[in-house]
């Protein structure tokens, strides 16, 4: 833990957050988690609520909940330490496995190689065995555990995801493919890379990954990080610029109710999607040119649309005990059946998972034309749930995610966290930065702590301002 | 149609009424020296479960049928069932159900009765820990200081040891089964083997039953040293006697000697 050093004034430097949802969360409790004295922070949250887009909802007609957005964390403990992991255990929240083999394709369930043989025979098996192990001599599971870090060869780079499909000589295997990694893409399997491709089928193995979820809610995690926060939280305030005020500090410009304001900020973390960063303002040149180029390099927008259904009554038990299936309606979709692991559930819920272009176009849809035809592809073990709908949610996430697409390269670490140079006190947060998961962007926030840490402790006892840092730099 | 190896005196080898007329009860032998009954329900084949006659009511039925009968007595793990993907098993020690297509139930039993060898030598084993463990206790003193009186007992404690290394080598044998990991991408039959495993705790009960055997064969080990070096106190203890004995001789003779001398003079 290093001391957090006051400047001559004897003032604590001040940390301002942008963003209160996972990425601006995970931020502040890394700062304050490393550091020995209280800090000057300030968490900007534009909305009423924290933790962004992990949000537990309710149904309105019984206090019964649903996955409004991110539905399963991810755990990488099977291959290495898993910080995510590692911080829900800290934080002491009963977790649950979840997993599902089946995907539906034209009404049928395949859900391993003897069904898949049963629907293309013998070369479809076979077809889809030599992918399983291209795909797994291509990614190992270390090379899957470091895909975000610059240790990693750079798979993401080496080119689209389709020609790795094509491989596949069979078409009802192919099929069987894409379907099954479509909903974690969030974005069309020729639209992404080879190495985000194979990262989201060989996520089925559990060698390389497995899945979980938080009994309740998975935004009990960000309640309990968030609940042991000491930082200022200013909640409905929506940050619209980001300059640099005449004595060098950082000037934020944020709304709160009908107010415009502005406040001065030794450091600066904007922890926000990049559908939310498009929007932020910059005044000074310098930084304003440099998050051009930023958000230029990293905007790959990707969709999802989530439908959520209450019945009157449990859900089915689905074959093999499964959380989820897969279904190829709307290209490839995932169909969670959020009540399957609690055995006293009274009513049954039921989340799709649409994504990438089908997401897109059913945005624009009623939400009762969206909900009628999501009912229409229930699979044949669901079909009878169709006339137990009690009530329905819709949320669109259009471009709230982000695809990394083929033929595109990561930047090293440190520059994807700090886009100007001449602006060492300004960083970004963010899950595109990494894998688009919770862990990608707790990895990243973990990174900038250390960073805001090493460089407020790092002065004899004085805090450099960026002005005072470049005339240092020039004269060394 | 009843295929059976012998005739079943018990209701055990009935066929429960309600299933369709194909249904079959087997015993097959397995490799723990145990028998399986294993009720065989065909569903037609390319059936997915749903649109079978009555899924529902033939897996109650079935279930109904393993938690009824209990031919011998293994009451410690309840009835599992199993969903799997157009298919349906049911187990228990002793006794299984499988309810599928026509094509997966040969792939379904063989993938039952391994993994019913499996636990079945589990369960033996771990009735020899129990068994182990309850004569620690009894010998744990023998372990740290071994007395005299207790030289009678060396052949049992030789025999306990015996059992300890046996068991931990069995137990060695069955680990790679017990803890095999997730096939990828999964069989019909991989995926039968790993439910199976997880529910009956299979990875867990074999790590306390090596804990076990390994307890009873350290104390047993330990024993082991405290006898021969009981042991070796006793020979040594002898051939001290013995100098001592070859001393006074020489020493008798000694007298003799001189006395025999002095006379002479
Ligand atoms: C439908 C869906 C399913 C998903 N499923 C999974 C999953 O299963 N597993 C997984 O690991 N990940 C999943 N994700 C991704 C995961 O939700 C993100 O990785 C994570 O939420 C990113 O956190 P963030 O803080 O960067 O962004 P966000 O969660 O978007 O949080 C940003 C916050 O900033 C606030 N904000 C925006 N603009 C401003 C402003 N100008 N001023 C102040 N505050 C502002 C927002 O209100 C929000 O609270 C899913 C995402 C979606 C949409």
């Amino acid at each position: 833990m290093s001391a957090w050093l006051a400047d001559s004034s004897g003032k604590l430097p001040r940390v301002a957050i942008v963003g209160g949802g996972p990425g601006g969360l995970f931020t502040a409790w890394h700062l304050e988690q490393r550091t020995a004295v209280p800090l000057s922070l300030t968490i900007f949250e534009a909305t009423a609520r924290l933790g962004g887009k992990v949000c537990t909802a309710s149904f309105a007609s019984a206090d019964i909940q649903y996955e409004a957005g991110a539905a399963e964390l991810y755990d990488y403990s099977p291959v290495d330490v898993d910080p995510l992991r590692e911080l829900v255990q800290q934080l002491g929240l009963p977790t649950v496995a979840i997993g599902g083999s089946a995907v539906f394709v034209a009404g049928r369930s395949i859900a391993n190689l003897d069904d898949l043989g049963d629907v293309g025979g013998a070369s479809a098996r076979r077809e889809f065995a030599n992918f399983d192990i291209r795909s797994r001599s291509a990614m190992t599971p270390a090379d899957f555990y470091e895909s975000g870090s610059d240790h990693a060869g750079d798979a993401v780079a080496a080119g689209r995801f389709e020609p790795a499909l094509d491989g596949i000589g069979c078409g009802k295997a192919r099929r069987y493919v894409d379907v099954m990694i479509h909903s974690d893409l969030a974005t069309e399997a020729g639209e992404t890379s080879c190495g985000y491709g194979l990262q989201n089928y060989l996520m089925n193995d559990p060698a390389y990954m497995q899945l979980y979820r938080i009994p309740g809610g998975n935004e009990q995690l960000m309640q309990a990080v968030a609940g042991r926060l000491a930082a200022d939280v200013r909640l409905n305030a929506a940050v619209t610029a980001v300059g640099t005020g005449p004595n060098g500090a950082l000037q934020l410009q944020f709304r709160s109710g009908e107010r415009h304001l502005v406040e001065d900020f030794d450091t600066v973390i904007l922890a926000l999607p990049m559908d939310a960063l498009k929007r932020v303002r910059f005044t000074d040149t310098a930084l304003a040119d440099a998050m051009r180029q930023h958000v230029e390099h990293h905007d790959h927008p990707a969709h999802y649309l989530r439908v959520s259904v209450l019945l009157d009554r449990p859900v089915p038990v689905l074959p093999g005990d499964d959380a989820y299936v897969m279904l190829d309606a709307f290209g490839g979709t995932c169909l969670y059946v959020e009540s399957a692991c609690d055995p006293c559930a009274t009513n049954g819920v039921l989340g799709w998972l649409i994504g990438g272009t089908a997401a897109v176009e059913m945005a624009s849809l009623t939400d009762d034309a969206l909900v009628a035809t999501v009912l229409d592809s229930l699979p044949p073990p669901l079909a009878i749930c169709r006339d137990r709908v009690m009530e329905a949610r819709v949320h669109r996430w259009t471009n709230a995610v982000s695809a990394l697409p083929g033929g595109w390269s990561r930047l090293p670490v440190d520059r994807r966290h700090r886009p100007s140079r001449a602006h060492s006190r300004f960083f970004v947060v963010g899950d595109y930065l990494y894998d688009s998961t919770l862990n990608g962007v707790l990895d990243s926030a973990e990174h900038v702590a250390g960073w805001v840490v090493a460089e407020h402790a790092s002065g004899p006892g004085t805090m450099l301002m960026d002005r005072d840092r470049a005339t240092m730099e020039a004269l060394q | 149609m009843i295929v059976t190896d012998h005739d079943e005196p018990r209701d055990a080898g009935r066929i429960p009424a309600g299933l369709p007329a194909d249904a079959s009860l087997r015993r097959v032998p397995l490799a723990c020296n145990e028998e399986l009954l294993m009720l065989i329900v065909p569903l037609p084949d390319g059936n997915d479960g749903e649109s079978a006659p009555n899924p529902v009511r033939i897996t109650e039925t079935v279930t109904a049928w393993a938690a009824e009968v209990d031919p011998r007595d293994f009451t410690s793990l309840p009835v599992i069932t199993v969903p799997l993907y157009g298919c349906h098993v049911v187990w228990k020690p002793g006794q299984a159900a499988v309810v599928g297509p026509v094509s997966r139930l040969e792939l379904l039993t063989t993938a039952l009765s391994d993994f019913a060898s499996c636990e079945g030598e589990l369960r033996q084993l771990e009735q020899r820990c129990v068994d182990l463990v309850a004569t620690v206790e009894e010998d744990a003193p023998h372990a740290f200081e071994f007395e005299g009186r207790a030289v009678s007992r060396r052949g049992t404690l030789a025999s306990r040891f015996r059992e300890a290394v046996a068991v931990r080598g069995r137990l060695a044998v069955l680990a790679p089964a017990a803890h095999a990991p997730p096939v990828h991408p999964p069989t019909l039959a991989s995926q039968l083997g790993e439910r199976l495993r997880d529910r009956t705790r299979l990875a867990e009960r074999h790590e306390f039953a090596v804990d076990r055997a390994e307890l009873a064969e350290r104390l047993y080990e330990a024993c082991g040293q405290r006898i021969s070096e009981f042991g070796i106190a006793q020979r040594q203890m002898a051939l001290e006697w013995a100098i001592v004995v070859l001393l006074v001789i020489q020493t008798a003779l000694l007298v003799v000697d001189l006395l025999s001398r002095g006379a002479a003079t």
